[in-house]
């Protein structure tokens, strides 16, 4: 009977440990990073570096954990950002209107993200395979607008669009960073405190119920993915305002999956109905670290994919509850 | 003690600091059905994952035929010769029968080719060992639920298994499937020596079909003992009822008279595919209106169109409007909820946690300014959870914590929250205990006395008699017959039901 005292501290200690895995591992991790020779990690300026440098995937990446949450999943975001910065950056240089530019932006991500979910929930075909398709169109189409290249901002007509992302606020503080944690805040906010958060865990965690608790269940997932599709055309305007360019080979590569990653690494479940928001900011903390800190360490470059692997997988088991076994 | 193919002794287990069995004991004879008895949450479902190896037990000691027994995980109860088969299907309904007998133990041929015809010919001889008739090669989601049932038992079987547990096999089930499993394991038991355990609220089966019984309550033995009493008659269900409860229930009148008002909603012509073909009936405020019928009658699929979830023609006028309702979501703003049948595929949302789940039909009511007020839920919670008398040591815990009897008590707040004027319930007490399911027919009387029009439908005609005010009965999709409460009787519902008529 010994053995079930001891068993019952493990089963503690480990449900401690499952249930706070994602701090844990970033408090490791930044723990890690400062042993290193001469570390600069806990300097405020390469902190901002990394959050500067994650914040544009880490916006999707939020926008993402709503529509996993929904149950789905969305292969087009990076793609997606690109169609949109382009046709922003277009406006911008014809209109020299930077307002005009951003409301173009969010009109296209949110509506672009709006047919998206249309053809999943009304054509019932797997978002997946519909974000798949969706890619490889947005990356086809800006290839053939802008001839394979890019598109650079005009600076003199629009000189301010630029400052968007790079003015540094008390000239210590990227925007982009303030842009990502205003956005943090709003989709904090809706996934806790408002009826259309609430409803999307429910058809993620069971559909037939919700629907069969008077809630409509497809407007709820087309919705999910629209606030995917407001925080792609956040991320459109950062990428494209730091950069001064968009172009269509070069730019958006990799961002779902990185920003799949970042949810996934902050325990939002890729079966739907499980995790927070605030995983998502867990996940890309968690990234950008191992980013900064191969760098910082001096390990191979080659070597980054390689340690996200791990993480992934090990963020995942370690937040696998023992219920669920 | 002999021919006792198990006796389980003194098995004390809790979680978490709470003792849920506190030293129960079971004895199983060889070759005989056994009926563990108890409500939700009496222990019987830990006792039999203790001998299935799915928990490890505090203290106790179990024997199995004669020998003790280390019990450490399923693979270890396996081998031993007990063989679990639990009340959802363990099937996969894409792959052939003998494929799913002899998964994850395929046999090989030399060459290293799954031997297929030797699986089917295992399968077979054990198909003529219980006198069925099923194809080996039929695919497994073809098959009608019972088969699918006897399927895992002739896996059992293959297996070698010599203690068979079921748990609540039956609910799924029509009568006649019923009968028919039962009659297969009774021919197991005593033609092979297979003993079985089986776990069941439905007490008119057991005294049907066991030998002999355990009633747990609250995680301690109340009695055991024959079916078959000493004089030759059987035990009355009644008597087992208030072991299992602890008091007297049964005979509890559930029925009062209340006022029946203003139609409140007429259905004309209501066709649903081929299920229900062209029924019209009307509900009044106050009235309890059964329909019942036999499985696959179209009961169900009547009421899921009403409340929007199935494409139908038809006409449906609520209070002299006429109203169209394609979505749910139309439905409840009608003001109509629905509680559906089988709770954990249509009505619990497993990821929630009890508060959310009961507040989810109607949030807007939980809100300050844009923002949802988690006291403002928690207080509309709480005051369900004592209305009803929901038992959860916190609300904020997932809805799986809770038994099946609250777990449909909190999908019933959230309708209740909703404040429909029709509500619509399928199977109301499915999967519930005894004690759960007369304090939901004493809530759904309150209903009729607060002028609410309430649709139930069920498959049980105790039930039926119990609650309702006029009940009309379905044959083939359509209705047989309308009874009125003193025309209810099982004999007149069994009549209509199986297409007959009165005179």
């Amino acid at each position: 009977m010994e053995n079930t005292s001891t068993r019952k501290r493990f089963d503690s200690l480990k449900s401690f440990a499952s249930n706070n895995s994602i701090v844990l591992v970033v408090l490791a991790m930044i723990f890690i990073a400062t042993l290193a020779e001469g570390s600069q990690f806990l300097s405020l300026q390469n902190f901002m570096n990394i959050l500067r440098n994650h914040a544009v995937i880490g916006v999707i990446a939020l926008g993402m954990a709503f529509v996993i949450i929904s149950g789905n999943i969305d292969l087009s975001v990076g793609a997606q950002m690109v169609a949109v910065a382009a046709i922003t950056v277009s406006i911008v240089n014809k209109t020299g209107s930077v307002l005009l530019g951003i409301i173009i932006a969010i009109v296209a991500g949110c509506a672009l993200s709006t047919i998206t979910g249309l053809i999943v929930t009304k054509g019932r075909v797997p978002s997946f395979i519909v974000t798949l398709g969706m890619q490889y169109i947005y990356r086809s189409l800006s290839m053939y607008f802008m001839q394979g290249g890019g598109f650079y901002l005009d600076k003199e007509k629009a000189p301010f669009y630029t400052q968007i992302s790079n003015y540094m606020l008390f000239g210590k503080i990227p925007m982009p960073v303030i842009y990502y944690f205003i956005m943090f805040a709003l989709f904090w906010f809706i996934s806790r405190y408002t009826k259309l958060g609430r409803h999307i865990y429910a058809v993620g965690s069971n559909e037939k119920a919700t629907r069969l608790s008077g809630i409509n269940t497809n407007r709820i997932k087309v919705l999910a993915f629209t606030l995917l599709g407001f925080a792609i055309s956040i991320a459109a305007i950062i990428e494209s305002s730091r950069m001064g360019s968009i172009n269509s080979t070069s730019s958006g590569n990799a961002y779902e999956l990185n920003a799949i990653a970042m949810t996934v690494i902050g325990g939002i479940s890729m079966e739907g109905g499980k995790g927070k928001m605030s995983g998502a900011l867990y996940g890309m903390l968690i990234l950008g670290i191992i980013n900064n800190m191969i760098t910082l360490l001096g390990v191979n470059v080659y070597l980054i994919n390689a340690f996200k692997g791990l993480i992934i997988i090990a963020a995942v088991l370690l937040q696998r509850k023992d219920s669920e076994l | 003690m002999e021919n006792c193919s198990l006796q389980m002794k003194d098995i004390v287990k809790s979680y978490n600091g709470v003792t849920v069995l506190k030293g129960v004991s079971l004895n199983v004879r060889q070759g005989e059905i056994h009926a563990l008895l108890g409500e939700n949450g009496a222990g019987k479902s830990t006792l039999m994952n203790i001998l299935g190896g799915v928990v490890p037990k505090d203290s106790g000691e179990i024997y199995l035929f004669g020998e003790p027994a280390r019990i450490n995980s399923p693979a270890d109860s396996q081998a031993l010769g007990v063989a679990f088969i639990h009340q959802e299907l363990n099937v996969v309904n894409d792959l052939r029968v003998y494929e799913n007998m002899f998964l994850g133990r395929e046999l090989y041929k030399k060459s290293g080719i799954l031997d297929a015809k030797r699986m089917c010919e295992e399968t077979e001889k054990v198909f003529k060992k219980m006198n069925v008739s099923i194809d080996p090669r039929q695919m497994m989601g073809e098959l009608e639920t019972s088969y699918k049932q006897v399927v895992e038992i002739a896996k059992a079987l293959l297996m070698d298994a010599k203690l068979i547990i079921m748990d609540e096999p039956t609910t799924s089930l029509t009568q006649k499937e019923i009968d028919n499993v039962f009659q297969i394991i009774r021919g197991l038991t005593k033609d092979h020596g297979v003993t079985a355990i089986f776990i069941s609220h439905k007490l008119g089966e057991v005294i049907d079909f066991c030998d002999s019984y355990t009633v747990l309550r609250n995680g301690e033995n109340v009695k055991s003992g024959s079916i078959t009493l000493e004089d030759g008659t059987k035990i009355d269900q009644t008597e087992i009822a208030k072991m299992m409860v602890g008091k007297d229930v049964l005979s509890h009148q559930v029925y009062e008279e209340h006022n029946i008002g203003d139609t409140l909603l007429e259905v004309k012509d209501i066709t649903v595919g081929h299920h229900v073909k062209g029924v019209s009936f009307t509900l009044r405020e106050g009235e309890i209106l059964g329909i019942t019928g036999l499985l696959g009658d179209g009961k169900d699929e009547m009421v899921r169109a009403i409340f929007g979830d199935l494409p139908h023609t038809g006409t449906v006028i609520k209070k002299g409007q006429p109203v169209s309702i394609k979505h749910p979501s139309q439905a409840k703003k009608l003001g109509i909820g629905y509680l559906p049948p089988n709770r954990k595929e249509n009505a619990i949302i497993k990821d929630l946690s009890v508060q959310d789940n009961i507040t989810i039909t109607a949030l807007e009511k939980c809100r300050r300014g844009v923002a949802l007020s988690r006291r403002k839920e928690r207080a509309v919670a709480q005051e369900y959870c004592e209305k009803l008398r929901i038992k959860a040591g916190n609300i904020l815990n997932k809805i799986t914590s809770l038994s099946g009897g609250n777990q449909q008590k909190a999908v019933l707040s959230k309708w209740l929250n909703a404040k429909p004027d029709i509500m619509i319930m399928s199977n109301p007490t499915q999967g519930v205990d005894v004690g759960a399911k007369n304090e939901i027919y004493a809530e759904i009387m309150k209903l009729a006395k607060q002028n609410i029009g309430v649709i139930v439908t069920s498959g049980e005609a105790q039930e039926i008699i119990k609650l309702c005010d006029r009940v009309l009965v379905m044959y083939h999709g359509e209705v047989r017959g309308e009874l009125s409460r003193d025309q209810l009787t099982e004999e007149n519902i069994m009549i209509l039901s199986t297409g007959g008529s009165l005179n």
